[in-house]
């Protein structure tokens, strides 16, 4: 993954009134925390951020150069980790960003998405049970994706996070037995039609609600 | 049809209409997903009916997700009957969804067919709807 500048600037204002100003200006409102320093606040530019997120992930690393950086606590460049990106779940813009401060050589622990590649075998069903997987990795050399071969699986098979290829250097945190990928026999018409018990799937008890209108 | 098996209350105050999905927002369990994008009561009569729409559609081979239940009675007082007596009888079991909450999801491997069939399911809800994908839309 590639290391992508950025130039943003710190926050003044806080509270809501304060993030939705900035949202309207085209900024994200952002902290950046980590290695036991003072957390800073402060705006990315709303369109570079998305581009940046769109070509390199969610795991981005970017080399922030922060506008009016003054003493001597707050460094001008800082590198970071996209830790948490908030997204409004019906306007789909980002809301807030959280970053982490790393070191170049610093291992980190991060999700990385796992795609599916292939076509299973005929008459069967792909579920998904992990979207991602966490590995312990570089800062610099976070992959983008890992990549999982469902090409011709018949039903009955099971890919366990272990069996993930995962790219040199990186160590796999998750629990290995855990099932990032089932298969199964595409179900029938009959049991789809069955899922759901439709003939009266609990009868509400009529009880009176007091022991007054009981002994009525 | 989904209705629960024992309540405390029978009769309940109607369930607030203001406010977004706290969770619930995104696909977890399937590839595509129905998102609410207006708040409604959706009765257990329209999960069901959506719940066909989808299953006859896709025939065989699929998956299907109901994340709600309708948990909440709403109730009726009968036809011309005069005003007090008390609160009327319990006529329908409803869910409260709120905007943004992902109320069903389906797994089936044919991406058009699976969209056919979410569309049909959404003609059977009561509000305005809209598909999303278990990746999401781009910012």
């Amino acid at each position: 993954m590639s290391e992508v500048r950025l130039t943003v600037e710190p926050r003044t204002e806080f509270g809501k009134g304060a993030a939705r100003r900035a949202r309207r200006a085209g900024k994200i409102p952002a902290v950046l925390y980590g290695h036991g320093v003072d957390p800073r606040h402060l705006a990315l530019p709303a369109i570079d951020f998305a581009r940046v997120i769109r070509d390199n992930g969610q795991n981005a690393v970017l080399t922030l150069d922060v506008a009016g950086a003054e003493s001597k606590a707050e460094k001008a460049t800082e590198l970071a980790l996209t830790k948490t990106i908030t997204v409004h779940p019906l306007k789909n813009y980002i809301e807030h960003v959280d970053l982490l401060v790393v070191h170049r050589g610093e291992k980190v622990t991060v999700d990385v998405p796992v795609v599916l590649t292939g076509t299973s075998g005929p008459g069967t069903l792909v579920h998904q049970e992990l979207d991602t997987i966490q590995v312990e990795v570089e800062a610099l050399h976070i992959p983008e994706q890992v990549e999982v071969s469902i090409d011709g699986a018949e039903a009955g098979t099971q890919i366990l996070a272990s069996q993930v290829p995962l790219p040199s250097g990186a160590t796999l945190t998750t629990d290995p037995e855990s099932m990032v990928v089932g298969v199964n026999e595409a179900p029938s018409e009959a049991a789809m039609e069955a899922d759901v018990d439709t003939e009266g799937a609990g009868v509400v008890e009529d009880k009176p609600e007091t022991e007054e209108a009981a002994e009525e | 049809m989904l209705i629960p098996r024992k309540v405390k209350h029978r009769k309940q105050h109607s369930p607030s209409r203001s406010g977004a999905a706290k969770g619930g927002t995104k696909v977890n369990f399937g590839e595509y997903g129905i998102q609410a994008l207006e708040h409604s009561y959706v009765t257990n009569r329209q999960i069901e009916s959506a719940r066909i729409a989808m299953t006859r559609h896709i025939k065989r081979g699929g998956k299907i997700w109901i994340n709600i239940f309708p948990d909440r009675p709403l109730t009726k007082k009968p036809a011309e009957t005069r005003m007090g007596s008390g609160k009327g009888s319990p006529e329908w079991w409803v869910a409260n969804v709120k905007p943004g909450r992902v109320m069903f999801e389906m797994s089936f491997p044919n991406e058009a067919v699976a969209r056919e069939a979410l569309r049909r399911a959404i003609h059977k809800l009561p509000m305005k709807c809209r598909i999303v994908t278990r990746e999401g839309s781009e910012f």
